[in-house]
């Protein structure tokens, strides 16, 4: 065990790091010369651009670049720029080239309406999904539950942002009947901050919610056919609780693997709700950037996501090695 | 008689020649399991529907120009005097623009209509091409030939599948710009071309690696099969298996994956070029068209709704396609 968990834990490592290898070589090797792009391209003083380069390190070897990066990271740098020094303390994701903040900043005020985005429409594509799935599976072959796989199929076949988009057009701009999307701070007024998740929250949550009704009613219709349930029917237990503490504790496993690497996947990519309801997440902090060339920030968004990814798949394994058995450590 | 393991001898005797068992006469040999599952795709009626749509999409990219110049507009004049000073259309559907004409610029929407459907088919068929034949290169390799370049290639497939496909794909864009010379000193066509590779080579660098864990995984039980064991005795080459022998029995996953792929990549392209980071003018796209046309929606909605109704029946029909061939390839799906 312990030795599956290290060798887990270093090949994620490993893959962060060569992440983060890899965006840095991407940004800063490549012939970019993000200097012209915060001066001004076109006519910018000469000694003002050797300034700025100078400021941002760009002037130093790509590989003194990216051990000053790396070290920025774990210990801190100090950033000189127009004669003015400013410390950049301990994981420094660099300073944004164009409002000139550290990135770090830029990313925790970005991160709570992320976060609230998707936690709101995680928790209706779990309950929502499940229960319509495991009554579908019970329900199995009727006409009810053909139709239900069949209408699920073609509401996830259908391009997402073209739902989210023609949803917030229609139903909360000219028919004003949701309300339109909006960040407040929950610790400012709660009843605002709901109000303005409550569209996002249920177009993100119902449109995901038709992948999880077709995982948990396949996981569940598996699970029912098993051994154990025919015994647990014949020691005459009630129908309910054959359902729904025998078959569906052993039908959620799959589908909590597949929620974790969901819900680590929207944090890093909400982008189309986000910029379809206006809610300054990190989605619409990377499509800002791209538009000005801000090469640290995209980095940075790049990165912190990246960590969320492999987090979440290195949890799943390990929760899913933990709970059955079956699946061999090696 | 017991009820055991089939006599084996029945239909021998016949023949005693051949351990061929004896058919009648007028019964089909064995039929491959391809053929076996275009059998049951002819026999799905949504499947031909959905097939006979996304032909029509299909011939509509493809005699974009002749369809154009049938009602005689084309993506690129602009008609300033068909568009009132606040840049509103003056005219709806007419004989000679029949989907109207563009809010402010007043450009013929029927033939952008249809040389829209262009960017999406081609990016979407080159990236699955691109990103199955790479998918399958690999999960060959690292199946059949395992050690260290099974480890290697894996270790890759984890890292590329464990990568914010979305945010890499946007941060793509200025990178590849830059290579070029950056987005100042390019021209228009030279950006729009520019973003056409960029989307091609973004979609299938992340479309390959799912495929080829797949593949790696049916090498590693096909190499153990007799017929494996047979060709290598016999001193085959290690290509001549790989292409021969283990290839044409992966068909199966293969065809899945590419039409499952294929409405991934058609979706993907609008929704980047919708986001801005994808194809951007002059050329003609729906994704773009749409995030324009969500300005004008209450003035115009039929300039949002001509690329939303294509792009939702165009991804649908060849989603629906796509699941109706792995039920056909594969019947284990199908609940």
């Amino acid at each position: 065990m312990l030795y599956f968990l290290g060798r887990r834990i270093i090949s994620a490592l490993s893959v962060v790091f060569v992440t983060l290898v890899a965006t840095f070589a991407l940004f800063f090797v490549a012939p970019t010369d993000p200097a012209g792009a915060i001066c001004g391209a076109r006519n910018c003083p000469p000694d003002r651009l050797a300034e700025i380069r100078a400021g941002l390190g760009l002037d130093e070897p790509k590989v003194k670049q990216f051990t000053s990066y790396l070290e920025g990271l774990v210990a801190g740098r100090t950033y000189v720029n127009g004669g003015v020094e400013r410390d950049c303390a301990a994981p420094c994701l660099g300073y944004s080239f164009k409002n000139d903040r550290p990135v770090l900043d830029m990313l925790k005020e970005r991160l709570p309406v992320t976060i609230s985005l998707v936690a709101g429409a995680a928790v209706i594509m779990l309950t929502v999904g499940v229960t319509i799935g495991s009554m579908a599976a019970k329900r199995r072959g009727t006409a009810g539950d053909r139709a239900l796989v069949t209408s699920t199929l073609i509401v996830s076949s259908i391009p997402y942002y073209i739902v989210a988009l023609m949803i917030s057009l229609y139903l909360t701009i000219f028919y004003p009947i949701l309300p339109r999307g909006q960040w407040t701070s929950p610790f400012d007024s709660p009843g605002k901050w709901i109000a303005g998740f409550v569209t996002p929250w249920l177009v993100l949550g119902l449109v995901n919610t038709t992948q999880y009704v077709r995982y948990s009613r396949g996981s569940m219709v598996e699970s029912l056919s098993e051994d154990y349930i025919r015994t647990a029917r014949a020691k005459g237990l009630s129908d309910r609780v054959v359902t729904y503490k025998h078959a569906l504790r052993t039908a959620l496993i799959p589908v909590i693997t597949i929620f974790g690497l969901d819900v680590a996947g929207m944090l890093a990519g909400a982008i189309f709700t986000e910029r379809i309801f206006d809610l300054p997440g990190l989605g619409q902090l990377v499509l800002q950037s791209l538009v000005n060339y801000d090469l640290p920030v995209i980095m940075g968004t790049v990165l912190i996501s990246s960590i969320f990814l492999v987090a979440a798949n290195l949890v799943v394994d390990i929760v899913y090695s933990l709970i059955d058995p079956r699946v061999r450590l090696s | 008689m017991s009820i055991g393991a089939p006599d084996s001898s029945v239909g021998i005797e016949e023949h005693p020649a051949s351990a061929e068992p004896v058919r009648a006469s007028g019964v089909a040999h064995g039929k491959s399991p391809t053929r076996i599952a275009i059998d049951r795709l002819r026999k799905d009626k949504v499947a031909i529907v959905c097939a006979c749509i996304v032909l029509f999409f299909v011939l509509v990219a493809v005699f974009a120009p002749l369809l154009a110049k049938l009602e005689g507009g084309d993506i690129s004049t602009f008609n300033v005097k068909l568009v009132d000073e606040f840049g509103f259309p003056t005219i709806g559907f007419t004989s000679d623009h029949w989907f109207g004409v563009e809010p402010r610029t007043g450009r013929d929407l029927f033939a952008r209509w249809v040389y829209g459907a262009r960017p999406s088919l081609i990016v979407a068929s080159v990236a699955t091409l691109f990103g199955t034949t790479v998918g399958v290169v690999m999960g060959l390799l690292a199946g059949f030939l395992g050690g260290w370049v099974d480890r290697v290639i894996s270790w890759v497939i984890d890292f590329v599948l464990s990568l914010p496909y979305l945010l890499f794909a946007i941060a793509m864009v200025p990178i590849v710009e830059s290579w070029r010379g950056g987005a100042f000193t390019l021209s228009p066509e030279e950006q729009a071309s520019t973003r056409f590779y960029v989307l091609i080579f973004v979609l299938s660098f992340f479309g390959w690696a799912g495929l080829a864990r797949v593949i790696r995984g049916e090498v590693l039980s096909l190499r153990e099969r007799e017929f494996v064991l047979a060709a290598k005795a016999i001193g085959v080459s290690t290509q001549r298996i790989l292409f021969k022998e283990l290839l044409p029995n992966l068909v199966a996953p293969i065809v899945i994956s590419a039409s499952l792929a294929l409405p991934a990549y058609v979706t993907a392209e609008a929704g980047l070029s919708f986001l801005g980071v994808g194809l951007i003018e002059p050329v003609p796209s729906w994704g773009q068209t749409i995030a324009t046309a969500t300005n004008w929606f209450k003035a115009d909605p039929m300039y949002l709704w001509l690329p939303v109704i294509a792009i939702t029946i165009l991804v649908l029909a060849l989603a629906l396609l796509g699941d109706a061939i792995r039920d056909a390839f594969d019947p284990k799906t199908r609940r």
